[in-house]
Order: structure tokens, then C-alpha cells, then sequence
């Protein structure tokens, strides 16, 4: 009898806490300040591209599509795509394929492997200014590690200034990004690794699978997804990367390390031409979502068929 | 030939392959960190001698006394600078930062996360896959809007505009972790105990948040690692009041004290580098499930 008052009373207060609008409450706060920071600016920056903003006078005017034809008819835009795709090239092949290799690594049983997954983190807990920095002492003319070591290797005799040469700047800022990536490329695939069933192997080879076989039918088809995000976090860096080449070299030398994200940041706080950093804005983020998009796509139908 | 002596000799072979590829693998990892380290505890003119001393020969601290008091001194070429004096305050204006959105995080994120999971309400799919989107924003395109909102608000160039934006940056990420752990978790055990007469609130704090730990120091640890390193919002919407921008304006002074440098940066580094350590194991499930599940 005091059972089923007692159940009752709590399906009365569950009643009472289900009440409708109990998820709008625990949500509000979140989906506000997103709105707020995150939405209200996209819309912002799509209105900006279409208007020339005259700062001193405090004035916005709607021009079109001219913010876009000025951007897609100047030199200087399409410079900056094919350093960044450049770029881009280096920060998804070097991480993608060096994650992949240590990640196989440290499956391996061997005396130092717990050495090698703990120092693998460091990297990717380091802040990107702290790795441009990192790099910066290593390529530095006067006193670089590189050239340090080349050095006492016998391999130079004098210094080389890595810095001051177009090409070399911009595979070293690339360096330094993909040193990152491939620290984070591993810890993804390390874990996906180690989710294989050792039995899978051990059929493939009473089948009489080599190693190169075993390699690609169950190591890489095991991996497949994990290798898809990989890749597609690394191409979206690739775009996005700031920090690490803005302490490098901000840009240079020349134009020479002038990513997308140089160009906007160059636009917006350095000529205050805002419609304009709003135009080249909108492109990079159409990039990024371009492949987000995928990546959203791709999780979410892994997610479906997990559940 | 006999197959155990082929097969001793493939042993020896993966043996010898497997520790170049470690060696390999020390080298990229520890060569650029371990130069930092040994600059830091070098006196000026001992850096960029030819060829390098890979080991100091005179090890210093006096690079960490000059940066903690904040006053370089003229060792070397480099004159004195007291730019060094903005060190310490930063690094606590970056653990207030860091802290604040954690706390924050873990709370709206956990609430937002627990109702997407437990609920089946209006527009919730919506909701979800709108919160997915926004992850994949770049935060580099907003910055413009997101400078004019926050000068309108009276919050440039203050902790509280650093506070308020990585919060919000970090949401969808923690969101989408923590709905995964709240969907895994037994939904039968929390039956269990609103049948047994606990409130939904008392449900979560007894039963929910136990069971859902893990997954909140994953997200925590993660968190805490973005806003100690952001640098492109602090660099944009403050004047070098946390730790990065500052480093940055250190790396800009006319005569650049490398030593010096080297000992601000290895100080600053250190409580991102000893929270990813300590919480290894949570960091590493909370990442590969955050990027790859979803």
C-alpha cells in the first residue's frame, strides 16, 4: 500500500521534471550563445562580402557582387590558392603517412612503446604559436637546429639562411604544421588500430595471406574510416591554418608563405577592408564546409549503423 | 636451411626494423623540443656557437629567474627589457581563462548534451544537426562580426570576451562527445531509480554523472587545452592579456632574447603538457570518439 503510494507520488514528480518544456530549458543556453557568437556572425559576414565598409565614416554600403569580382579578377588571390594548396599538399600527404607508419609502430610489442605513445601526445598538447616557435629555432639561420646539425654532420659549411628562400619557407611552415598533425593523425589511428581482432590475422595467414596482403585487406580496410577523418581533418587544417606560419613568418617572405587565411587576416586588420576580408571570409569558409560536409555525412551514417 | 633459423632471422629483422622506426619516431618528436630545452639553460653567447653544443656546457637557470622576476638582463647582445614583467600575469589571466571555460563548458554543454540525449522533443534532430554544422565554421571567418559584437558590448580587450567565444567554440565538440557517453550509458539503470521514486534531477547527479565521469574529464581535458593555446581570438580581441598573444609580441621585440625566450616558452608550456600526461588515457578515448564516432 505505501509501495504504490510512493510510486505514485514519483511518477507524479517524473510527470512533473518531463514536463515539455524541461529539454528547451537544458538546451537554451547552449543554442542562445550559439546563435549569438557563432550564427548572427555568419549571417554578418555573408552581408559584409556584398558591402563596401567605410570605416571612418561609419558607413555600410550594399555593392553586390563586386567584393567577389574584385577578389576572383586579382593576382594576388590566386597566388595566394596555389600557395595554399601547396601548403595544403604537404599538411595532408606528411601527417597522413607518418601518423600511419608510427601508428603501426606502436602496435608493435617492443620495450619502449609506452615511451613512444606518451611522448607521441607532446606535440598535440603544445599550442600552435608554441610549434611555429619550436620550428622557428630549428630552421633559424644563426643558430638553427637544422643547421646545426647538418653542420656537425660535415654535410654544410655554412649556415643556410632556410627562412629567406621562398620554397624553403614554405615547406618548413608546412613542416612545422604537419609535425602536429602527424602526432594527432597517429593517436586516431594507433586507437583504430588496436580495435582489430587478432584472429583476423591469424586466418589470414592459415590462408596463406602475406604480409603486404594482410597489410591491405585487414589492417587498412579495418582503418578505412578512422583514415577518411584523418584525412579530412588534415585537409581542413591545411586551409585553416594560421598561427604556426603568422609566427613564422607572417606571410613571407614576399608573399611567399601568403596562405588564404593570411590574406583575410592582411584584408581585415591590416588594410581594414572589411567587405573585402568578409568576400575572402566566405570563400575559405566554403571550403572548409565543402569538406565538413562530408565529414558530417560520413559520421553520421558510421553513427547510424553503429547503434 | 632449416625454417627455425629463417624464422629466428625474420625475428632478428622486424627486431632491428622496428627500433629504427623508433628511433625515427624519438628523433621527430624530441629533436625541435629537446633544442628548446637545452637554449633555455644556455647564457646568450653559447647559442649559435659553431658547431652547436648539444649539450650546455655551463647549464643555466638564469634565463627562468630573469623571466619569473620579468626583467632580462644584459648578458649577451641583448639589453635590458622589462617586457618579460607581463609574463606571470598573462600565464594567470590564461588559468582563469582556461578554468572559467571548462567550468562552463562542462556545464551548458552537459545540459545541452543530456537533453539532445534523453528527449525526444519538437525540432530536436534539427537542433542536433544545427549544432553539428556549426563545427565545422571555420572560427577564422567570423572574427570581423564577432569583433564588432563584442566592442558593442563593452567586452574588447577583456579576459571575458576570451571566456565567452571559446566557450562557445568548444560547445558543438562537447555536445557531440557527451551525447555519445549519455546515449551508452544504461538508460535501464536510470529507469530504475525514477521508478524507485529519485527525481530526474536526482537521477542525474546519482546515477547519470557517476556513470558519465570519463567522458566529462575527456571534454574537460580538451577544453582546457584549447583555451590555454588559442591565439588567434586573444590576438584579435585583446591586447596580450593571455599567455600566447604575449608570446608573439616576445618573438616581435627588436633584438629577440632566444634564451629568454626559450625559458618563457617552456614555463607557459607546462600545464597543458602535464594535464595531457596526467589525463593521457581519457584525452586519447575522448579524442578518437569526438573525431571519429561523432
Amino acid at each position: 500500500m505505501a509501495a504504490a503510494q510512493a510510486r505514485k507520488t514519483s511518477a507524479q514528480e517524473r510527470k512533473h521534471w518531463d514536463r515539455k518544456w524541461i529539454p528547451y530549458v537544458l538546451l537554451a543556453p547552449a543554442i542562445i550563445t550559439i546563435v549569438v557568437v557563432i550564427l548572427s556572425p555568419l549571417v554578418t559576414t555573408i552581408y559584409y562580402s556584398f558591402s563596401n565598409i567605410d570605416l571612418i565614416r561609419d558607413r555600410t554600403t550594399f555593392i553586390g557582387f563586386d567584393n567577389y569580382v574584385e577578389l576572383f579578377t586579382s593576382r594576388l588571390f590566386w597566388k595566394a590558392v596555389e600557395i595554399n594548396l601547396k601548403f595544403a599538399a604537404i599538411v595532408v600527404v606528411v601527417p597522413t603517412l607518418m601518423g600511419l607508419f608510427f601508428a603501426v609502430l606502436l602496435v608493435e610489442d617492443f620495450v619502449g612503446r609506452s615511451i613512444g605513445r606518451t611522448l607521441l601526445i607532446l606535440p598535440w598538447a603544445l599550442p600552435w604559436i608554441v610549434i611555429g616557435l619550436l620550428w622557428n629555432w630549428v630552421v633559424h639561420s644563426q643558430f638553427g637546429a637544422l643547421n646545426g646539425l647538418l653542420y656537425s654532420l660535415g654535410l654544410i659549411d655554412k649556415y643556410i639562411p632556410f627562412m629567406a628562400d621562398e620554397n624553403w619557407a614554405l615547406v618548413f611552415t608546412a613542416m612545422a604544421s604537419a609535425w602536429r598533425q602527424t602526432s594527432f593523425s597517429a593517436i586516431l589511428l594507433l586507437a583504430a588500430l588496436q580495435t582489430i581482432p587478432e584472429d583476423l590475422y591469424d586466418a589470414a595467414k592459415v590462408d596463406g595471406a602475406g604480409m603486404r596482403a594482410r597489410f591491405r585487406f585487414i589492417t587498412i580496410a579495418w582503418i578505412r574510416p578512422t583514415l577518411t577523418i584523418v584525412l579530412l581533418y588534415n585537409i581542413v587544417l591545411g586551409f585553416l591554418q594560421f598561427d604556426a606560419v603568422w609566427v613564422m613568418t607572417q606571410g613571407g617572405p614576399g608573399d611567399a608563405t601568403m596562405l588564404i587565411s593570411v590574406l583575410l587576416y592582411r584584408y581585415s586588420f591590416i588594410n581594414f577592408d572589411l567587405g573585402m576580408g568578409a568576400a575572402v571570409s566566405n570563400v575559405l569558409g566554403l571550403i572548409t564546409m565543402g569538406v565538413g560536409l562530408i565529414f558530417v555525412r560520413l559520421t553520421y551514417r558510421s553513427q547510424a549503423t553503429y547503434s | 636451411m632449416s625454417a627455425s633459423s629463417r624464422s629466428i632471422r625474420q625475428v632478428a629483422a622486424r627486431r632491428v626494423v622496428t627500433y629504427a622506426a623508433f628511433f625515427c619516431l624519438l628523433f621527430w618528436v624530441g629533436f625541435p623540443v629537446y633544442y628548446m630545452l637545452i637554449t633555455s639553460f644556455m647564457d646568450p653567447p653559447e647559442l649559435g656557437v659553431k658547431p652547436p653544443h648539444w649539450i650546455p656546457q655551463e647549464p643555466t637557470v638564469e634565463n627562468y629567474r630573469e623571466v619569473i622576476i620579468g626583467k632580462t638582463g644584459q648578458r649577451g647582445d641583448y639589453g635590458t627589457t622589462t617586457e618579460f614583467s607581463r609574463m606571470m600575469p598573462a600565464l594567470l589571466n590564461s588559468t582563469f581563462v582556461s578554468v572559467s571555460v571548462v567550468l562552463l563548458n562542462l556545464l551548458i554543454g552537459g545540459m545541452a548534451a543530456y537533453a539532445f540525449s534523453r528527449f525526444d522533443f519538437r525540432f530536436s534532430r534539427v537542433a542536433y544537426l544545427g549544432v553539428l554544422m556549426t563545427r565545422v565554421l571555420p572560427a577564422l571567418s567570423l572574427i570581423v562580426p564577432l569583433f564588432i559584437i563584442l566592442r558593442k558590448l563593452k567586452l574588447i580587450n577583456t579576459l571575458w570576451a576570451l571566456i565567452f567565444t571559446y566557450t562557445i567554440f568548444i560547445l558543438p565538440l562537447t555536445i557531440w562527445i557527451l551525447r555519445e557517453y549519455f546515449d551508452t550509458l544504461a538508460r535501464d539503470i536510470e529507469e530504475m531509480a525514477l521508478i524507485d521514486g529519485a527525481t530526474r534531477p536526482q537521477a542525474f547527479r546519482m546515477v547519470v554523472a557517476p556513470l558519465a565521469v570519463p567522458g566529462l574529464i575527456a571534454v574537460g581535458v580538451m577544453s582546457f587545452m584549447e583555451a590555454w593555446s588559442e591565439f588567434f581570438f586573444a590576438l584579435t580581441l585583446t591586447n596580450s592579456l593571455t599567455y600566447p598573444p604575449l608570446l608573439m609580441s616576445f618573438r616581435n621585440l627588436h633584438q629577440v632574447n632566444w634564451n629568454a625566450l626559450a625559458a618563457a616558452t617552456t614555463i607557459g608550456v607546462l600545464p597543458p603538457v602535464i594535464v595531457a600526461f596526467v589525463f593521457q588515457r581519457y584525452l586519447v578515448r575522448g579524442l578518437s570518439e569526438g573525431a571519429v564516432k561523432g
